[in-house]
C-alpha cells in the first residue's frame, strides 16, 4: 500500500468533492466512509449562505463579510468560495446535472410544505419559475411523502395561485408500498414515463406550471425530468421533500462515477476509528473492516466526517465532545443541557460544534498551535458554523474542499 | 359572567384515575354526578408515572397494608380491565452487594401480604430475562404487570358517561359557594368558552390527588399534602420481557417497566414545594440510567428518548408529626395507602369528602371506600359493583403488544404507514380526523403518533398533510382554512419538551437530523408566538354549541395551557 496516498474520510458533500478534486489534481486518493452523508439527507440544492442572524440573505457573497472571523468562509476566503461553486457547477453539468444560479444572489427553493427556502444553486428540475400564473401541485397516487394539499396551502399563503391534485400511477410492481427512490427508479424508465405523463397532464389541466415531489428519475441525471416535461407539455418543478433526497442521490451517483473514472479506491460502510502517528504527522488511518481493523497508510489526511449529525463528533452525556477519528480537540459544554436550545426550531449550540482550524484547515490545539502538520478538516466537521441554521452546508463543503485541494496542490504528487 | 351551568347530586373534583373511578362508582350506584378537571383526563400524576401494575411486592417489607391493597386490586383489575393490562409478570433481582437478609424479609413480607413469589436461580432468572446482569445472584417472580392508565381512564369515563354522569374537562375549580356549614355550588372556569360558571350540588368529592390541598384551601379545610416528585426515564426499546425490580429497600433507579415499545426507568423520590414542579434535573436521569444498568447492563449504552416527572399524592396526617417542613427529603417513608377524609367530623363542613394518598393500582378500591362513606351519608343503599362489573373494551381481551403489527399485516397496510416507529397508518389518522380530531397532539394521544425513537421526524409532517386534506372549517371566506403549519410547529415544540435532559449520543444526532429536516429542508423557524398563546388560539368548541359536557369516551381532547400531557409513562 503506497505511503504517499491522500486519504479522505467521509463521503458527504465535502468528502466527495475533496476526493474528486484531489484526484483531478493528480493525487493518489483513497476514500473511506462509514456511510452516506448529507447528499442523501439534504434538500437537494447547494446552499451557500441563506441566513445571517436569522435574517434572510439575498446576496450571499457580500454577506460573508458579516460572519465572524473564525467562520469557515472567512478562513478560506471569497476566492475559495467562488472556486468551490464554479468547480461544482462545471462538474455537475458535465455529469448531466445542470444547476442554475450563481453565488452573487440567492434563489428560492420550494419545499413540500409550500415554504420557500433560500438557496444558491438549484438543480434544473427545481429551478423552473412557478410563482406567476396558476400552479398545479401534483402528487403521484400512493406516494406518502408528499401532500399536495399541504403544499398548496403553504403556496397560497405565499400568494401563489396553487391547487392540489393527484396523478394516477401506471401499473408497476410496487402498488402497495414504495419509497421516493423506488418511484424515481420507475420514472427512469422511458415506457413508464410515457404512461405516466397523460395522467399528470389531465389533473394539471389549466396550470402553467406543475409542482411535483423531487422524484423524477435518479440514475439518468436530469434526462427523465426533461423528457417528462416535454411529454406533459407544461413546466415541471421539483419540490424538496424529506430524506432520502433523490436529487442528492443523483449527485452521489455522479460523484461515484467520477471517482471510478479517476481511479479512486474507496471503501464504503467502514467507519474510521483511529490514526497512527509519527510526531506531528499522521502516518496511517485505522478503519473497521469486515473482521479486523484496516490500516491505510497516508501522506496527507483529509477529514470530512461531519459534525455531530454526521458522526464526526460524539456528544457525550457529561457535556464533553469527542472527535471520533483522530481525537482532535473540540470545545466542551459545561453540561449537556447546553447542547440544545429551549425551542426545537431555535438554534442549537450543538449544531455549530466542531473542530477549530487555521487558515490552512489544520486542526488546532486550544493554544492555537496545529495538532498535526498533515491533517486538513473540511465541511461539517469545522467549528464556527451551523449548516442548518445558516443554510451553508454545501457551500462550506465545496469551499473548504476547494481550499484543501489548493493547499495539497503544493505538496508532492506521486 | 357567572351563570349556572348544571345542577347535580355530586361534583367530583379531579380527572385522574381516582376521580374518574369515583365517578364510575357513583354512576354504577345510580347517583347523578359531574366530574370537573382543570386540564384533561390523566394530565396530572395519572399520566406521569411508570405504568406499573403493582403486585404489592414493592411494599411487602415496609408497608404491608399497601401491599395487601395492591395484590387485591391487581387481581380485580385483571378481571374488570384486562384490556388495559400488559400481563408480563415481574422479577425482584438480588445483585452482588444486596443484603440477603432483606431478601428473606421480602419473601416473608410477600407471604404475609398474600403475594405469590417464585424463587428463581440466577440461571432461571436469566432464561426469563436474557438481558439481566450476569452477576445476578437470585430472583423472585411476582405478579407485577404493566397498566395503561389512559386506556383505564377512557374506559371508566366512557362507562360513567354511558350511565348518565358527565365529565367536564378544561374546567378548573375556582372556588366554592357556601351556605353556613354546607357547600351549595362549585365555581369553575370554562377554559374553552372563557367563562366562569357554577355547578349547583349537594355533595362534593375532592379527588384532586397531589392538588387536594389546594382544593381544600378553596373550601376552607386544611389538608396537608406532601409533593413527592418522581423522575422517570423513557428508553427507546423494552429491554425486558417483564417488570424488573431491585430486591432491596426502595431507592432511586430500582425499577424497569416495559410499556408498549419502550421501557420506563423509575424513579426518584424527592419532596418539593409544589406538585406542579415537574422539572427534570439531568443528574437524576444519569442516576436512573446508571442504577438500572446494574440490573440490565445494556441500558448503559442504550438510547434515552425522554424523561419526565410526576408528583405523588402523598398525605401527611395531622397527628403524624409537628410541622413537616417542605423541601428536600426522601418521601419514600410516607405511607402509600390512602385515607378518606370526611370533613363533617373533621372540619365541620358537612358535605365535602376528600380522598388522599394511594396509587393507581388501588384507584378502584379508593373510590369504593370513599363512595361507601358518601352513600351512607346520602342514604344511597346500592352496593359497590366496580369489583365485578367489567369495563367497556374488556371484551377485546388482554392487551397484546404485537397488535399494531398484526393489524398492519391483516390490512396489508405497509404502504399506508404514517409513523413507522409506532405503526400508525394513514387510515387510522384519517379515521381520527373524521372523528373531529384536528390537532397533532390529539392524534398523538389517540394513536401514539410520534412516540418512537425518531420523535416525530417523519410522521409529524405526514400527519399534517392528512390534516390539510380536511375541508375548511366554516364557510366564511378566508377564515376557514386550517393552519397545519402552525399546528405542526406546536406539535414539534411539544415533543421537544422533556428531551433536553436526555439528549446525547445517538439521540443528539437524531435531534440535529430532525432539525435539519424541519428547519433546514422545510425552513420552519417557529411562528414567533409563545407556545401558550398559540395553544390558547386553538380552534375549539364554540360556546353554547350543543352539550356543554364534552365526550371523552374514546377521545382525549388537548389541554389548552401548553402543559405536556400524555399517556402513562411517556412524557
Amino acid at each position: 500500500m503506497p505511503a504517499d496516498a491522500v486519504v479522505v474520510v467521509g463521503a458527504g458533500p465535502a468528502g466527495l468533492a475533496a476526493a474528486v478534486r484531489l484526484a483531478e489534481g493528480g493525487h493518489q486518493v483513497r476514500l473511506i466512509a462509514r456511510g452516506n452523508g448529507f447528499t442523501h439527507w439534504g434538500a437537494g440544492a447547494v446552499d451557500l449562505l441563506g441566513r445571517v442572524r436569522g435574517e434572510r440573505v439575498e446576496r450571499p457573497l457580500e454577506a460573508i463579510g458579516q460572519l465572524p472571523a473564525d467562520h469557515p468562509y472567512r478562513l478560506v476566503g471569497e476566492a475559495a468560495v467562488r472556486d468551490g461553486l464554479d468547480w461544482f457547477t462545471r462538474f455537475a453539468a458535465a455529469a448531466g446535472l445542470a444547476h442554475a444560479g450563481d453565488p452573487e444572489r440567492n434563489r428560492d427553493q420550494v419545499t413540500a410544505l409550500g415554504t420557500m427556502r433560500p438557496t444558491c444553486l438549484l438543480p434544473a428540475p427545481a429551478a423552473g419559475p412557478f410563482r406567476s400564473g396558476r400552479v398545479a401541485v401534483v402528487n403521484f397516487e400512493g406516494f406518502r411523502d408528499f401532500s399536495p394539499a399541504l403544499c398548496a396551502l403553504g403556496l397560497r399563503r405565499a400568494g401563489v395561485d396553487a391547487f392540489p391534485a393527484t396523478a394516477p400511477l401506471p401499473s408497476w410492481n410496487h402498488e402497495r408500498y414504495f419509497t421516493a427512490v423506488e418511484l424515481a427508479q420507475a420514472i427512469d424508465d422511458d415506457g413508464f414515463r410515457r404512461r405516466l405523463a397523460p395522467g399528470i397532464a389531465r389533473v394539471a389541466a389549466g396550470a402553467e406550471a406543475v409542482l411535483v415531489p423531487a422524484v423524477l428519475g435518479v440514475r439518468r441525471g436530469h434526462e427523465p425530468w426533461a423528457d417528462l416535461e416535454r411529454l406533459v407539455g407544461a413546466s415541471l418543478v421539483e419540490a424538496a421533500i424529506p430524506p432520502p433526497s433523490v436529487p442528492g442521490l443523483r449527485l452521489f451517483t455522479a460523484y461515484r462515477a467520477r471517482l471510478d473514472t479517476l481511479g479512486v479506491r474507496w471503501q464504503f460502510g467502514f467507519p474510521a476509528v483511529g490514526i497512527e502517528r509519527d510526531g506531528d504527522r499522521v502516518t496511517a488511518l485505522r478503519s473497521e473492516g469486515a473482521s479486523r481493523v484496516i490500516v491505510t497508510r497516508c501522506r496527507e489526511l483529509v477529514l470530512a466526517t461531519g459534525g455531530v449529525a454526521g458522526h464526526g463528533i460524539e456528544a457525550n452525556r457529561d457535556g464533553t465532545l469527542a472527535e471520533v477519528v483522530a481525537g482532535l480537540p473540540v470545545a466542551r459544554f459545561a453540561d449537556r443541557l447546553g447542547f440544545l436550545a429551549d425551542r426545537f426550531l431555535g438554534e442549537h449550540p450543538l449544531g455549530a460544534a466542531g473542530v477549530r482550524v487555521d487558515a490552512e484547515l489544520r486542526p488546532l490545539h486550544a493554544s492555537g498551535e496545529p495538532v498535526f502538520a498533515n491533517v486538513r478538516c473540511v465541511g461539517g466537521l469545522l467549528a464556527g458554523h451551523d449548516p442548518t441554521v445558516e443554510g451553508s452546508r454545501e457551500g462550506v463543503a465545496l469551499a473548504t474542499a476547494a481550499r484543501a485541494a489548493e493547499l495539497l496542490a503544493a505538496t508532492p504528487v506521486s | 359572567m357567572n351563570r349556572r351551568l348544571l345542577e347535580t347530586d355530586v361534583v367530583v373534583v379531579g380527572g385522574g384515575v381516582t376521580g374518574v373511578a369515583v365517578l364510575r362508582d357513583l354512576a354504577l350506584r345510580g347517583v347523578d354526578a359531574v366530574l370537573v378537571e382543570r386540564f384533561d383526563l390523566g394530565t396530572g400524576t395519572s399520566g406521569r408515572w411508570h405504568g406499573l401494575l403493582h403486585s404489592g411486592a414493592r411494599y411487602a417489607v415496609r408497608d404491608q397494608e399497601s401491599a395487601r391493597e395492591c395484590i387485591d386490586e391487581n387481581t380485580i383489575l385483571r378481571r374488570v380491565a384486562p384490556h388495559t393490562i400488559e400481563d408480563v409478570g415481574g422479577l425482584f433481582v438480588l445483585l452482588p452487594g444486596d443484603d440477603e437478609g432483606y431478601a428473606a424479609q421480602f419473601v416473608e413480607g410477600c407471604r404475609a401480604s398474600g403475594i405469590a413469589t417464585e424463587e428463581l436461580s440466577a440461571a432461571a432468572a436469566r432464561r426469563r430475562e436474557p438481558l439481566l446482569a450476569p452477576d445476578v445472584k437470585l430472583a423472585f417472580g411476582v405478579p407485577d404487570g404493566g397498566i395503561d392508565s389512559w386506556a383505564l381512564l377512557r374506559s371508566m369515563a366512557a362507562d360513567a358517561e354511558r350511565r348518565g354522569c358527565r365529565v367536564l374537562v378544561r374546567h378548573p375549580v375556582t372556588g366554592f359557594e357556601r351556605d353556613g356549614d354546607r357547600i351549595t355550588a362549585v365555581r369553575v372556569h370554562d377554559l374553552v368558552a372563557g367563562e366562569d360558571r357554577t355547578i349547583g350540588c349537594r355533595w362534593v368529592v375532592n379527588a384532586a390527588g397531589a392538588w387536594a390541598g389546594e382544593i381544600g384551601r378553596m373550601a376552607g379545610v386544611p389538608i396537608r399534602m406532601i409533593a413527592g416528585k418522581g423522575v422517570m426515564v423513557v428508553m427507546a426499546s423494552r429491554y425486558v420481557r417483564g417488570v424488573v425490580n431491585a430486591c432491596r429497600k426502595p431507592a432511586d433507579g430500582d425499577i424497569i417497566v416495559p410499556q408498549h415499545e419502550v421501557a420506563i426507568l423509575g424513579t426518584t423520590s424527592e419532596q418539593v414545594q409544589s406538585p406542579d414542579d415537574i422539572a427534570v434535573p439531568p443528574a437524576h436521569v444519569d442516576r436512573m440510567v446508571d442504577m438500572c444498568a446494574q440490573m440490565v447492563p445494556a441500558i448503559a449504552s442504550g438510547r434515552v428518548l425522554r424523561a419526565f416527572a410526576g408528583s405523588r399524592p402523598l398525605y401527611q396526617p395531622e397527628s403524624a408529626d409537628g410541622d413537616g417542613a417542605a423541601g428536600g427529603g426522601d418521601t419514600r417513608a410516607v405511607t402509600r395507602t390512602f385515607t378518606v377524609l370526611d370533613h363533617a367530623d373533621r372540619d365541620g363542613l358537612v358535605n365535602l369528602l376528600s380522598i388522599v394518598g394511594g396509587k393507581l393500582t388501588t384507584c378502584r378500591q379508593m373510590a369504593e371506600k370513599l363512595v361507601d362513606r358518601l352513600a351512607e351519608r346520602m342514604g344511597v343503599t346500592e352496593p359497590c359493583r366496580t369489583a365485578t362489573e367489567v369495563l367497556p373494551g374488556a371484551d377485546h381481551g388482554p392487551h397484546r403488544l404485537a397488535e399494531p403489527l398484526a393489524r398492519v399485516e391483516r390490512e396489508a397496510a405497509y404502504g399506508e404507514l404514517v409513523c413507522e416507529c409506532e405503526l400508525v397508518t394513514g387510515g387510522q389518522v384519517r379515521a381520527a380526523v373524521a372523528d373531529g380530531l384536528s390537532e397533532l397532539e390529539d392524534l398523538r394521544r389517540r394513536l401514539r403518533l410520534g412516540y418512537g425513537p425518531c420523535q416525530a421526524a417523519f410522521c409529524a409532517w405526514r400527519a399534517a398533510g392528512i390534516l390539510a386534506e380536511r375541508p375548511p372549517e366554516g364557510s366564511a371566506e378566508g377564515s376557514g382554512e386550517p393552519e397545519p403549519l402552525a399546528g405542526l410547529e406546536r406539535f414539534l415544540e411539544e415533543r421537544w419538551r422533556g428531551q433536553r435532559a436526555t439528549t446525547w449520543g445517538d439521540q443528539a444526532r437524531q435531534a440535529l437530523l430532525n432539525h435539519a429536516i424541519y428547519r433546514g429542508i422545510f425552513d420552519l423557524r417557529g411562528s414567533g408566538r409563545p407556545d401558550e398563546a398559540a395553544a390558547a388560539n386553538r380552534p375549539a368548541v364554540q360556546p353554547g354549541e350543543g352539550d356543554p359536557t364534552r365526550r371523552v369516551g374514546d377521545e382525549l381532547v388537548g389541554d389548552s395551557d401548553g402543559r405536556t400531557s400524555s399517556r402513562a409513562g411517556d412524557d
